[in-house]
């Protein structure tokens, strides 16, 4: 386990703690997380506390009419677990595709924050990111041709 | 046993505590009252008393509106999934409510030595005022605001409503598609701070100018994604009253409704919170010492929490008024909006953002130049980009008497109104405009 110094500005790039590695991986305190665990337990409760309190005190009363879903006073025709529109899935695919792009590029970022630009590893951290960020934008044109993004 | 508790308690976990148990009820309290003071607001907007019924100024009113809920019958429409039914607004809540554990309000306090009963000493020492001072608090954030989508897909698909449906559908893809410019705003900040640690950032920046001032481009994306992530106007297409009802909780009533009513002010709060930590320096005000990093009494602590939620707090009045102010954008067109400019200027801006780092000219002057520069040439670019001819028309209704089938004759009877002067079925261009 590596513990985390303080961090500086600009660490040595010979320095064991320099940014080469992802810091904010590598820092990692368990008994910090601890009041995290207690929130979620306070969060549960409350969700559940709650709809488990209005599930008792609110009265129930069952009907054929009343159990119809709403649907603008209309009789509902068959049920609402339809297909639908192959949009949804092309978006959902870019999607996945951009969002874990811009997660690998969190510990990119910290780090390159901390090393020396002018040190060859600068240069190498530039490059290859933003050779990464071109294949993205090369499927981002190509999406956009292909009409992914039209949503008329 | 002693021994046990003592090196188990350490300083930081009594404060993290503490500011959990406070904080939590602090909060909501307030969403409750946030939602008396958004009613109050749409009032005054629209020249309205609003609610004066219960108490002075209806100050008692979301007491009354949290006893309704509680009191109304837990309803489950026929055909619904009643375990995602009832799990749907459980997961929007619980996201909601965790997210702000790791926004440092106090910044950090040099605690002093304490003697418990039974515990024994517990050494003192710089602790953060924060829920949890954890190392990757902005990733944090990140990742349990992204959880909220999870209970707005649920609740869409349980209901068996086909209103519900479609509002989860839009909502989902409205959500996930403003979280990429999202991350993208918050990754061009991180560039410049190198720490994804809260109480680091707000201690950078209150060195080294706002973040505002040096991105703020960013901020104006963060603050457009944060309202499309909680679903508020203008991209609340999820439930646009007019065509979809309720949207996602139309089916839903009691506690299980106002459980989505909190989530969505609790994500007003924890969102503007991460936006003043981020781009306006947290607790920071200019020229206030007390208010800096290195006044570490009490008193400044207890002051850098108050000035924290009164920044927190103009946020969302700011957001209501945006709300109550700007009409809903059509949902195409916010789709457009995310996926046709927000992400490419999000991604424009990480790589420029790199550059300048690489440069080393990242004072704050320098990166407002560059943030200038971005937003001249997107202003130049534009009217060259190519336009769609698709905008505003007439959407086909196959079969419809203005879209009429092939072959299909036209019957308009006396009215005539579907034909203009040629003679041909006004909506025909609509239907060549399909292929």
């Amino acid at each position: 386990m590596v513990k985390a110094g303080p961090v500086t500005d600009r660490a040595p790039i010979d320095s064991p703690d320099s940014g080469v590695r992802p810091r904010m991986l590598l820092a990692f305190d368990q008994s910090a997380y601890l009041p995290i665990l207690l929130i979620i337990m306070m969060a549960i409760a409350f969700a559940v506390g709650n709809i488990g309190v209005s599930l008792i005190l609110g009265p129930r009363r069952e009907g054929d009419v009343k159990s119809i879903t709403y649907e603008s006073g209309m009789n509902p025709l068959g049920t609402a677990r339809k297909r639908f529109n192959v949009r949804f899935y092309i978006l959902a695919m870019t999607f996945l595709v951009f969002d874990v792009e811009i997660i690998f590029l969190y510990p990119w970022a910290v780090s390159f924050a901390q090393i020396d630009p002018r040190s060859p590893d600068g240069s190498l951290f530039l490059g290859r990111v933003l050779f990464f960020l071109f294949t993205t934008v090369v499927a981002y044109v190509y999406a956009w041709k292909k009409g992914v993004f039209r949503f008329d | 046993m002693s021994e046990f508790l003592s090196s188990f308690l350490t300083g930081q976990l009594i404060v993290s505590v503490t500011v959990i148990l406070v904080i939590l009820h602090v909060n909501l309290i307030g969403v409750a009252y946030l939602i008396l003071l958004e009613r109050k607001l749409s009032a005054w907007i629209q020249d309205r008393v609003g609610p004066n019924r219960c108490g002075k100024w209806g100050l008692l009113q979301p007491l009354a509106d949290g006893l309704k809920l509680l009191l109304k019958e837990d309803y489950k429409p026929k055909g619904a999934d009643f375990f995602l039914f009832t799990l749907a607004p459980m997961l929007i809540i619980i996201p909601a409510l965790i997210g702000w554990v790791v926004i440092p309000w106090g910044g950090v306090w040099d605690m002093p030595e304490i003697t418990l009963p039974l515990v024994g000493t517990i050494a003192g020492g710089p602790v953060t005022v924060a829920g949890a001072d954890v190392n990757v608090g902005v990733i944090f954030l990140i990742a349990v605001a992204s959880l909220g989508v999870y209970g707005v897909t649920l609740g869409g698909w349980a209901s068996n409503n086909k209103y519900s449906f479609f509002g989860g559908l839009r909502a989902t893809a409205g959500m996930i598609s403003y979280e990429i410019p999202l991350s993208a705003s918050i990754l061009a900040v991180l560039l410049l701070s190198g720490a994804v640690q809260p109480q680091r950032l707000i201690e950078q920046q209150v060195a080294g100018g706002w973040y505002v001032l040096s991105q703020p481009l960013a901020a104006i994306l963060f603050f457009v994604c944060i309202l499309a992530e909680a679903n508020r106007a203008p991209f609340d297409n999820a439930e646009a009253e007019q065509e979809l009802v309720g949207g996602y909780h139309t089916e839903y009533s009691s506690m299980r409704f106002g459980m989505f009513l909190l989530a969505e002010y609790a994500h007003l709060i924890t969102s503007s919170a991460f936006l003043m930590l981020l781009f306006f320096g947290g607790y920071h005000l200019p020229l206030i010492p007390w208010l800096s990093p290195e006044a570490t009494g009490i008193g400044a602590a207890l002051l850098k929490v108050t000035v924290f939620f009164g920044k927190v707090l103009l946020t969302i009045a700011f957001m209501m008024l945006v709300r109550w102010t700007i009409p809903r954008v059509r949902w195409d067109q916010v789709m457009k909006l995310a996926w046709n400019a927000l992400i490419p200027l999000s991604i424009a801006l990480i790589v420029l953002t790199a550059v300048m780092v690489f440069m080393e000219w990242t004072a704050w002057w320098q990166m407002l130049a560059m943030n200038a520069v971005v937003l001249g040439v997107v202003f130049a670019i534009q009217p060259l980009l190519p336009k769609s001819d698709l905008q505003n028309r007439r959407v086909p209704m196959a079969g419809s008497r203005f879209s009429p089938l092939p072959g299909e004759v036209v019957r308009t009877g006396a009215m005539g109104a579907a034909k203009d002067e040629s003679g041909v079925a006004r909506g025909s261009r609509g239907v060549v405009s399909m292929s």
